[in-house]
């Protein structure tokens, strides 16, 4: 075992694994009875950096007591054993767990789709599947093997939502100014027809490893969050698409919905605000 | 009003192209695939009686009853080989439009989703073996998808380098595979 690894796992039993900073400062509403959740994407490395962002999500949740986090895929990278999932999830995440946080799992190219059977992931046994908070339907998709059968599931779920807000969340991004992989035209090619048709506002995703918030896309607000354990340094090539973007370092988004207001705010692994702002939510006018 | 059209014409054909799929996987004499569905359906009854995952904390438990599945299912049909569901004919219809998705207009969307979703090569597969625990999903072109048969929960089509590979998702498990079926 490296050096490096064994001072690290000490470090973590002595729960010094991330040198203290400041509180981030909240730039959040923090409004009664919103919806709060982190974001989270490619966070499943079992690296110093995994844990060191989960240590600026537990500082963020002493001021910003967001209530569940939205798993952006690349949950688990490599080996799957108990031992891996231990070090890659429940060891970083345990002050959160413990806490009440709940983790809503999507799969990403690097996931076992047996992920959907472990109880912390919220996936009850399905590789796809929505669940409501507030005013808010989340719609977790599985965008690594999208079937007929998810595209008209999602439609159903999408046309009974019944809710203000809409957000899907997957984890290959359909609009991307990542150097490494871009934007998934093909993936966007199925979904977005579907999105328009019914309104949803936001989307999530990871896949690259970067933090990008891209322009509003046909009245749609995308986020790519694939930077909260991997990082490609410098990799994201600002393009006409790019609203807001960090590649320096890890990160991970915190939103906050309220009525029809949507406020995000995105930190780093040193605990820097790198991006935030808010959306009001879109009037959809339908023909 | 174009936007309006473009969007209502997409999703006329997505639905349709869904029913379409679904409609293959449950029409044994479908000429396209020929008994396909039914040799899945053969595959799903001997699987029926077999163990099956459930929601747990322990992920030890999910690993376990992986393992045991895999093991039931390799003894279940301990003669198992390739070429039991893709026949030569099955096979010859999977390629057909395999590579027919790779030469039309939206074949450079169709590679491009394979590049983006970090191809997985250089692995040797076989029939009843187990898919590697630690390789990665090649991410399938859901354009592809809308041409193939549906296939049932617990069963998904990978891409495995140039090899076409069914999979039981459950147990890990290679059930057939086409090698060579992608160009």
């Amino acid at each position: 075992m490296p050096i490096r690894r064994v001072i690290f796992l000490l470090l973590v039993t002595l729960g010094l694994h991330a040198w203290p900073l400041p509180a981030q400062d909240v730039k959040l509403p923090v409004k009664e009875g919103s919806v709060r959740f982190a974001a989270i994407g490619d966070m499943g490395t079992g690296e110093p950096a995994q844990y060191e962002i989960a240590q600026r999500m537990l500082e963020f949740h002493q001021k910003f007591p967001f209530t569940f986090v939205i798993m952006l895929g690349d949950n688990i990278y490599g080996g799957k054993t108990p031992a891996d999932l231990q070090k890659k999830f429940e060891i970083p995440y345990k002050p959160l767990l413990d806490a009440g946080v709940q983790f809503y799992a999507a799969l990403g190219n690097h996931d076992d789709t047996n992920e959907r059977f472990y109880k912390f992931f919220n996936m009850n046994g399905q590789q796809y599947y929505s669940f409501k908070k507030g005013n808010v339907k989340f719609f977790a998709l599985d965008s690594d093997y999208l079937d007929p059968k998810e595209l008209a599931w999602l439609e159903k779920e999408l046309a009974d939502a019944g809710t203000d807000w809409k957000i899907c969340y997957f984890h290959h991004p359909l609009y991307s100014s990542g150097a490494f992989h871009g934007s998934s035209t093909e993936l966007r090619s199925v979904l977005e027809p579907l999105f328009l048709k019914y309104g949803v506002q936001v989307v999530f995703a990871g896949h690259e490893h970067v933090y990008e918030r891209v322009k509003p896309q046909k009245g749609i607000y995308y986020f790519t969050e694939g930077a909260s354990g991997e990082l490609r340094l410098g990799n994201l090539k600002k393009t006409n698409l790019t609203a807001a973007g960090y590649d320096k370092d890890r990160s991970f988004l915190s939103v906050e919905i309220s009525g029809d207001d949507l406020s995000f705010q995105a930190i780093s692994r040193t605990g820097v605000t790198v991006d935030s702002g808010s959306i009001r939510r879109p009037v959809v006018v339908r023909p | 009003m174009t936007r309006f059209l473009q969007i209502t014409f997409l999703s006329i054909a997505l639905i349709a192209a869904a029913g379409a799929a679904q409609k293959v996987s449950r029409t044994s004499e479908n000429p396209t695939f020929g008994d396909f569905s039914q040799r899945i359906d053969q595959y799903l009854k001997l699987r029926k009686a077999l163990p099956h995952e459930r929601t747990t904390k322990h992920q030890k438990e999910i690993t376990d009853r992986r393992h045991a599945l895999a093991q039931a299912i390799r003894e279940a049909r301990p003669g198992a080989k390739q070429g039991d569901i893709f026949t030569p004919e099955i096979s010859e219809q999977f390629i057909r439009v395999i590579r027919g998705a790779f030469e039309g207009a939206n074949a450079p969307n169709v590679r491009k989703t394979i590049r983006q979703g970090e191809p997985v090569a250089g692995v040797h597969l076989t029939v009843n073996g187990a898919y590697p625990e630690h390789l990665p999903t090649t991410t399938f072109p859901p354009t592809l998808l809308l041409r193939l048969p549906l296939l049932p929960d617990k069963i998904a089509y990978r891409i495995v380098g140039h090899d076409f590979v069914l999979q039981d998702t459950e147990a890990r498990l290679v059930i057939d595979l086409i090698p060579g079926a992608l160009p």
